[in-house]
């Protein structure tokens, strides 16, 4: 009887693994069936000579230029302000916060996380509206509130990775530097950090994953359907997921449509890149901190 | 040779998550000697190095009572005391644990580590420091020609001694050691065994041991924790002190 769970258990642990497995396939599949042939050069630069468009002499108008620099931007922008912000807090929440205080935060970031991102998004429309009201009538749905909210979003990704990765350090890693007399702050920079840039980085691509391909924040703080390359920070702006999210309800005949599936391809590889990127970072990091002679 | 008192314990009552672990312990430990420390699982061998160096207090849930006094420049200093800087104690009293716990970097950057925290910059001096440390601990010849090498490239035994030259790098006067010998091979413990021989005349070793013929080889003096409530070696103090035979 036991042996028959056993089996039964390894069956559906196999059949698991191979649903998601195929799953996954299916969506590659589908995708690069379907859009492959749209993605060319005339997808992302239109009718503008690639080079022109790539030392920003001539802008593009009906390519995916101006999207995949806005979705870059943004990632930059949101990962850039909650990836510090994100740490600290992990390190305060796993180092340095009492038994009390730290329940209480857990449970502050348990809620954060699972707010619903229409409502960041929200948040960031509300934010836009009361800065223009009360700040300066330049101030409208832009870039950096888009930044801002999206930052917000992940946030709490950041510092529960950190703060779980730091707090699993078994105790002989603990004790080996402040042994060796580090104080406390000592220990965290030189030993306990550089052990968790692994689990922290995981963390840092969930965040970018979730930056690129957001809609609902992005839809309500700041990104039109046509706007050309980013300006500047309080400017609108162009978005992948937005774009596709855009055609594919909008569009008029199958080419069209075919151009939503190439900017998915697109998004992907673009995610793809920026996974790369903090993966070479974790190493070089790593190296960095730990063997640099 | 006079035979100084190095660390002197009164009364210590040490207890974890409300379980006692040390009750009532008084001891004296001598100076450049080898003193171990032994007696069966669980009773608190480790926890007694442990409150030599503080290092108790980043355990969760453990309280001590009682006073650990240290000479140092020829007085004794409650170092129990909390104006006592926890950095300063650490670099006087070192330690080496059971399992060898090099950091994931060079074994050149492993040894300069503790004076890296100590804040020292001057890098020939740091060099020198190195590879008198490397050398103390019997693994200069070994690692010389690839000391910018991952220290986990090391054999258990390399590590183990690694871990000691580390300690021993920013001069300590105190070297503890926690079974230092118990994750090694025979011919690996044997070398720290003796490397133990070598540098005693300069710190003062107190060592956890489980071997009682490692005690017989290297032990100077030998502190025997019989545990609470066991009443055939507990003087009432639960320490005993017992000379062992010359070797």
């Amino acid at each position: 009887m036991n042996r028959l769970i056993e089996k039964a258990t390894m069956m559906f642990c196999w059949m698991s693994i191979g649903l998601l497995l195929g799953a996954g396939i299916l969506i590659l599949g589908y995708l690069l069936v379907k859009g492959l042939g749209a993605v060319n050069l005339k997808l992302i630069f239109g009718g503008t000579i690639p080079l022109d468009a790539l030392l920003f002499k001539k802008p593009v108008f009906d390519g995916l230029f101006p999207a995949i620099l806005g979705t870059l931007a943004l990632v930059v922008l949101s990962v850039s302000l909650a990836v510090p912000i994100g740490i600290s807090t992990g390190i305060y929440l796993a180092e340095y916060a009492g038994p009390y205080t730290k329940k209480i935060f857990n449970l502050f970031f348990d809620i954060l996380a699972g707010i619903p991102s229409i409502v960041i998004g929200l948040f960031g429309f509300s934010l836009a509206l009361f800065l223009h009201k009360h700040y300066s009538k330049n101030v409208q749905p832009c870039l950096l509130i888009s930044g801002l909210a999206l930052a917000f979003l992940v946030l709490p990704y950041i510092i529960r990775t950190t703060q779980v990765t730091l707090e699993s350090l078994p105790s002989f890693v603990r004790v080996t530097g402040l042994a060796l007399g580090a104080t406390k702050l000592q220990n965290i920079l030189f030993v306990l950090l550089p052990k968790s840039f692994s689990g922290i980085i995981s963390g840092v691509i969930l965040a970018i994953g979730r930056c690129a391909e957001d809609t609902a924040v992005i839809m309500l703080t700041g990104v039109v359907a046509m706007a050309g390359i980013p300006k500047s920070l309080l400017a609108k702006y162009e978005a992948l997921p937005f774009y596709i999210y855009y055609i594919s309800s909008q569009y008029k005949d199958t080419q069209e449509l075919m151009t939503g599936y190439g900017a998915s391809i697109i998004l992907l590889l673009l995610c793809l890149l920026l996974f790369s990127i903090a993966f070479v970072l974790k190493r070089q990091l790593t190296y960095l901190a730990l063997y640099r002679a | 040779m006079e035979e100084r008192i190095k660390v002197k314990i009164r009364n210590l009552f040490f207890s974890y998550k409300g379980r006692d672990v040390l009750k009532g312990i008084n001891a004296d430990f001598k100076e450049n000697s080898i003193t171990a420390v032994i007696g069966p699982s669980g009773v608190g061998k480790s926890t007694l190095l442990m409150t030599m160096n503080r290092l108790w207090e980043s355990i969760p849930d453990a309280r001590m009572k009682g006073s650990v006094e240290i000479r140092f420049n020829g007085s004794f200093h409650d170092i129990c005391s909390p104006s006592y800087p926890l950095p300063q104690l650490r670099r006087q009293v070192g330690m080496v644990f059971q399992v060898p716990n090099p950091l994931p970097m060079s074994i050149y950057k492993n040894v300069a580590f503790p004076l890296k925290l100590a804040g020292r910059k001057d890098k020939e001096q740091t060099r020198q420091d190195v590879e008198k440390a490397l050398r103390q601990a019997y693994l200069w010849e070994e690692v010389k020609d690839r000391i910018n090498n991952d220290a986990f490239s090391l054999s258990i035994g390399q590590q183990q001694r690694l871990c000691i030259a580390r300690a021993l790098v920013l001069e300590p006067e105190i070297l503890l050691l926690d079974e230092p010998t118990s994750s090694l091979d025979q011919k690996a413990a044997t070398m720290i065994e003796e490397l133990l021989l070598e540098i005693k005349e300069r710190y003062t070793i107190i060592v956890v041991s489980h071997y009682l013929d490692q005690v017989k080889r290297i032990a100077d003096n030998v502190i025997e924790l019989s545990g609470c409530g066991d009443g055939v070696i507990n003087h009432g103090n639960g320490v005993k002190h017992k000379p062992v035979l010359e070797h």
